[in-house]
């Protein structure tokens, strides 16, 4: 990655490549490694134990079929090419892990991490799944107590109520700039394409030194920042101002968020995971620090919660904040809590804001190409044409 | 000569059949289908060469070309590519200003559009990567009951009791066709059965759109009456008429885009608006 130029043009099974051999390096010095699965993982308790964490999802199409001698073909993407990754040796990252953690969130990961949980040690966190009850919360609490009792044992460490302080700081700045940067994107133009930010951020996530990752992002938000000024932009103010929403924001599974800013659109702003919505909540350490990181992970949305009302909220906000033309809302197939949900974000996006609003419904394969480019192009003519009405 | 003046093409290559129309000020001059074939570019410089010689009208005498279907983007000698989302929009809205909805059923996907009041699209959904509910599906089918397409509709309407038939894939479809053969089902039967999934399965995903009516059925399987009395039914209401061939629309809305733009245009202006890389 270059950070003044701001250019990401490795492919994520480069970046994870590179990363395997600075994590074997690190492990050699005695390092521990924690990999993790999905955006309610409580990382600052990880890194409380010195542990480097690790994303372990799958984003790709190649190892799909080898998960699919053992998960059903209808299943989620993401599912299989997770459990696939860790069971063909194609994952250069999941061997150095020492253990692994999950949650509870969806039907598919749940059940996948039973089988996954024979490659590795494994801890699955309880989530509870109807967050505004005030039971929930306890609960949760309870569970990052064990998630703290786990890694003591497995990592054959001691989690300090400083070391949880400490965490807990470096989590927050990490946060601030990455809502910063992805504020940056208000601009109008953009300083920076979807794609290009979905890539750099993704990329520099894969770090081992997170001191060294404050200062990364601190440089990309300086650049940002010099472009508006210079008035330096991604593109032309033509461009269809879009706000993506749901899954498919991160390298590797990114083919239509591509199709998106081939066609003529570009992406601004991203709610969910991968998105400025998460960058939101930070943690105010007060007396117990891990209250204060289970309620902060807890509001964590995500179309397994019932019902997830902020993530609408989220979206109507971020609609006037980022002056959005159009909405895109994809969901992997077979993830039937996204995909219900989207008619409630249809609901959010026609009938309070009337914009144009896109539902996807695809996978990793690049057989749909075709009839995406058609809905897509479609999307953006229907905006343009759409404007000044 | 002025803008509205002369002659602007459109040209719509689909999977199955490829088309073109010529407007001039007034509307229509001349439209030709032929089917596509497997080089949609050859088709779609062969339908435009069709068109011309029946407007009789020289190539340089078109101002703009404005191309669409699956094959737009395959035609070099086209000004602009545009989706038959838009271009379909644009077309029956010209022929009928009272259409609020339409659908389009073409040789493999079907589509449902919505319209606001000034005609540009309101919402738009499309059938997932699946034959199901296409002109596609529909020829199989014909096949599997050997008859040719046509005979295929008409047998449809002449039915006692049409067969349920539960199956959306087009290879299980064929052989649940086949099952019902076996089991002594009347080929009207089975064909009006054939009819009725498909327009149940259109009808439910243009209802998805909120509100659909005043609907105009267009592309090539509008052609197709016995479907057309299936959806009519389906949708609880008739199509509203169009006063041309319904498989041109699409060919027809690249025209007036054609023509729209070259108006456009000369009233455009330039403003500074800083640097940018990627357009």
């Amino acid at each position: 990655m270059n950070v003044m130029t701001l250019e990401h043009t490795r492919t994520i099974d480069e970046v994870k490549t590179s990363f395997a051999l600075a994590l074997e390096m690190a492990k050699d010095e005695g390092h521990k490694v924690v990999g993790c699965l999905c955006s309610y993982f409580p990382r600052e308790v990880a890194w409380a134990a010195g542990a480097i964490t690790v994303g372990l999802c799958g984003t790709t199409q190649g190892p799909i079929e080898a998960a699919e001698q053992v998960l059903p073909a209808d299943q989620c993407p993401m599912v299989k090419a997770t459990y696939g990754r860790a069971i063909n040796n194609t994952c250069p990252i999941f061997p150095l892990a020492d253990c692994i953690v999950g949650e509870t969130t969806c039907d598919g990961r749940k059940k996948m991490y039973e089988v996954l949980g024979r490659e590795k040690s494994m801890h699955v966190m309880d989530l509870p799944q109807k967050p505004e009850n005030p039971a929930a919360l306890r609960y949760w609490i309870d569970e990052v107590h064990r998630l703290k009792g786990f890694l003591e044992a497995q990592l054959d460490c001691r989690i300090t109520h400083d070391a949880l302080l400490a965490a807990i700081e470096q989590g927050n700045r990490e946060r601030v700039l990455l809502k910063r940067i992805h504020q940056c994107r208000k601009s109008h133009p953009v300083p920076i394409m979807g794609l290009d930010l979905v890539a750099l951020s993704t990329s520099m996530s894969y770090t081992i030194d997170r001191k060294h990752y404050l200062k990364e992002l601190e440089s990309v938000l300086e650049e940002l920042r010099r472009r508006i000024a210079a008035k330096q932009f991604a593109c032309s103010a033509d461009r269809p101002r879009i706000l993506w929403t749901g899954l498919g924001n991160s390298l590797g599974c990114d083919k239509v968020l591509r199709l998106v800013e081939q066609s003529g659109g570009v992406v601004v702003c991203q709610e969910g995971c991968g998105g400025v919505t998460r960058m939101d909540d930070q943690i105010d350490p007060g007396d117990d620090p891990i209250e204060a990181i289970a309620r902060r992970y807890l509001k964590v949305t995500c179309a397994s919660m019932s019902p997830n009302n902020t993530r609408f909220e989220q979206i109507d906000r971020l609609i006037t904040e980022y002056k959005i033309q159009g909405v895109i809302d994809l969901a992997w197939q077979s993830c039937h809590a996204f995909n219900i949900e989207s008619f409630r974000v249809r609901e959010v996006v026609k009938e309070k804001h009337g914009l144009p609003y896109l539902h996807i419904v695809t996978d990793y394969s690049q057989s749909d190409v075709g009839q995406l480019k058609v809905r897509i192009e479609g999307f953006i003519e229907q905006i343009k044409f759409g404007l000044g009405r | 000569m002025t803008a509205v003046n002369g002659f602007y093409a459109g040209i719509d290559v689909g999977s199955l059949t490829a088309k073109s129309v010529i407007i001039d000020h007034s509307g229509i001059v001349a439209a030709k289908i032929i089917r596509t074939g497997a080089v949609p570019q050859k088709a779609g410089e062969a339908v435009f060469q069709k068109v011309l010689d029946r407007a009789h009208c020289r190539r340089e005498e078109i101002r703009r070309i404005v191309a669409t279907g699956y094959g737009r983007i395959s035609l070099p000698f086209a000004d602009k590519a545009l989706t038959e989302i838009s271009c379909h929009a644009k077309g029956v809205r010209f022929l009928n200003p009272d259409v609020a909805s339409l659908i389009d059923i073409g040789g493999q996907d079907s589509k449902a559009i919505t319209l606001n009041k000034d005609g540009s699209v309101a919402d738009f959904i499309m059938n997932d990567r699946c034959a199901a509910g296409t002109g596609r599906f529909l020829e199989i089918m014909a096949g599997a009951l050997e008859v040719n397409i046509d005979d295929f509709s008409r047998l449809s309407v002449r039915t006692g009791e049409p067969c349920q038939i539960n199956s959306t894939c087009i290879v299980f479809a064929e052989s649940e066709v086949i099952s019902l053969l076996a089991a002594g089902n009347s080929r009207s039967d089975i064909a009006a059965g054939l009819h009725q999934s498909i327009a149940r399965r259109v009808g439910t995903m243009a209802r998805r759109l909120k509100p659909f009516k005043n609907t105009a059925f267009v592309g090539g399987v509008a052609k197709n009456q016995g479907l057309c009395r299936a959806l009519e039914n389906v949708l609880g209401a008739g199509f509203m008429p169009i006063d041309a061939d319904v498989q041109i629309t699409g060919a027809l809305g690249a025209a007036i885009f054609a023509k729209e733009q070259v108006l456009q245009e000369q009233k455009n202006e330039c403003h500074d608006v800083g640097t940018y890389k990627n357009d």
